[in-house]
């Protein structure tokens, strides 16, 4: 099996909270990410995609290709943005790093060759990241 | 960066899998030794009917120490041409 990964870089900002939930349960379950102001974070964004390289070019996918539908449908959306306000997916969906990395599958996925992608990692800070490896095939 | 990563069996008298010093000695005469400082297109005979893509090389890279190791210890290397992106080869 080979694989290929690359790093992208975004900063955004999120608040995590429910808008159905009461300040005190928001404040329950999440902690202080339930600022109603928000916080932010430089995030990580690790793709791997894995395949047979083409054999005329040596190559599972040109990196520039990678650069330019990560760059597209990924960071364009998040950079720079107040997730819960700006990306319509998270106006329902808590932008937690789980959500965010299974967004940034349903993303991509549907844009690379089929079987391409293999997983997304999202480091949130140095001290926690989330995979995510697609749907479990026993679902 | 070239990571290599064995798997296999933690000897029960010395508590490792391999001596690392062991390791980085095979490492050194099958990749470093061939490869530091080459020209790979020229220098080196593997890149005359292929492109040295980073999948190309991990996979040659892969070959010369899967021979090398015993017992199919080797279990994937990963190969970093800039801090950004690697390409990996599992067995």
């Amino acid at each position: 099996v080979i694989s290929l990964a690359r790093r992208y870089r975004f900063s955004a900002a999120h608040v995590l909270a429910r808008d159905e939930w009461s300040a005190d349960k928001n404040r329950e379950v999440y902690g202080k990410c339930a600022n109603p102001a928000g916080h932010g974070h430089n995030y990580e964004a690790e793709i791997w995609i894995s395949g047979e390289p083409d054999p005329a070019t040596g190559m599972i996918l040109p990196v520039s290709r990678l650069d330019e539908l990560v760059g597209e449908r990924v960071v364009a959306r998040l950079d720079e943005r107040l997730l819960n306000r700006d990306v319509p997916d998270f106006a329902r969906a808590v932008p937690t790093a789980e959500n965010i990395a299974h967004w940034i599958w349903n993303q991509l996925e549907p844009a690379l060759p089929a079987g391409l992608l293999r997983r997304v990692r999202l480091v949130e800070t140095p001290n926690n990241s989330v995979e995510y490896a697609g749907p479990s095939e026993d679902a | 960066v070239l990571e290599v990563t064995l798997d296999g069996p933690v000897d029960a008298e010395t508590g490792m899998v391999i001596d690392l010093k062991h390791v980085k000695d095979v490492v050194e005469r099958e990749i470093a030794a061939r490869f530091d400082h080459k020209q790979l297109n020229a220098d080196t005979p593997w890149f005359r009917e292929r492109a040295p893509t980073a999948e190309n090389f991990a996979r040659v890279i892969f070959d010369l120490l899967d021979a090398a190791f015993p017992g199919r210890l080797l279990s994937s290397v990963r190969l970093w041409p800039t801090p950004d992106w690697c390409v990996e080869v599992e067995r």
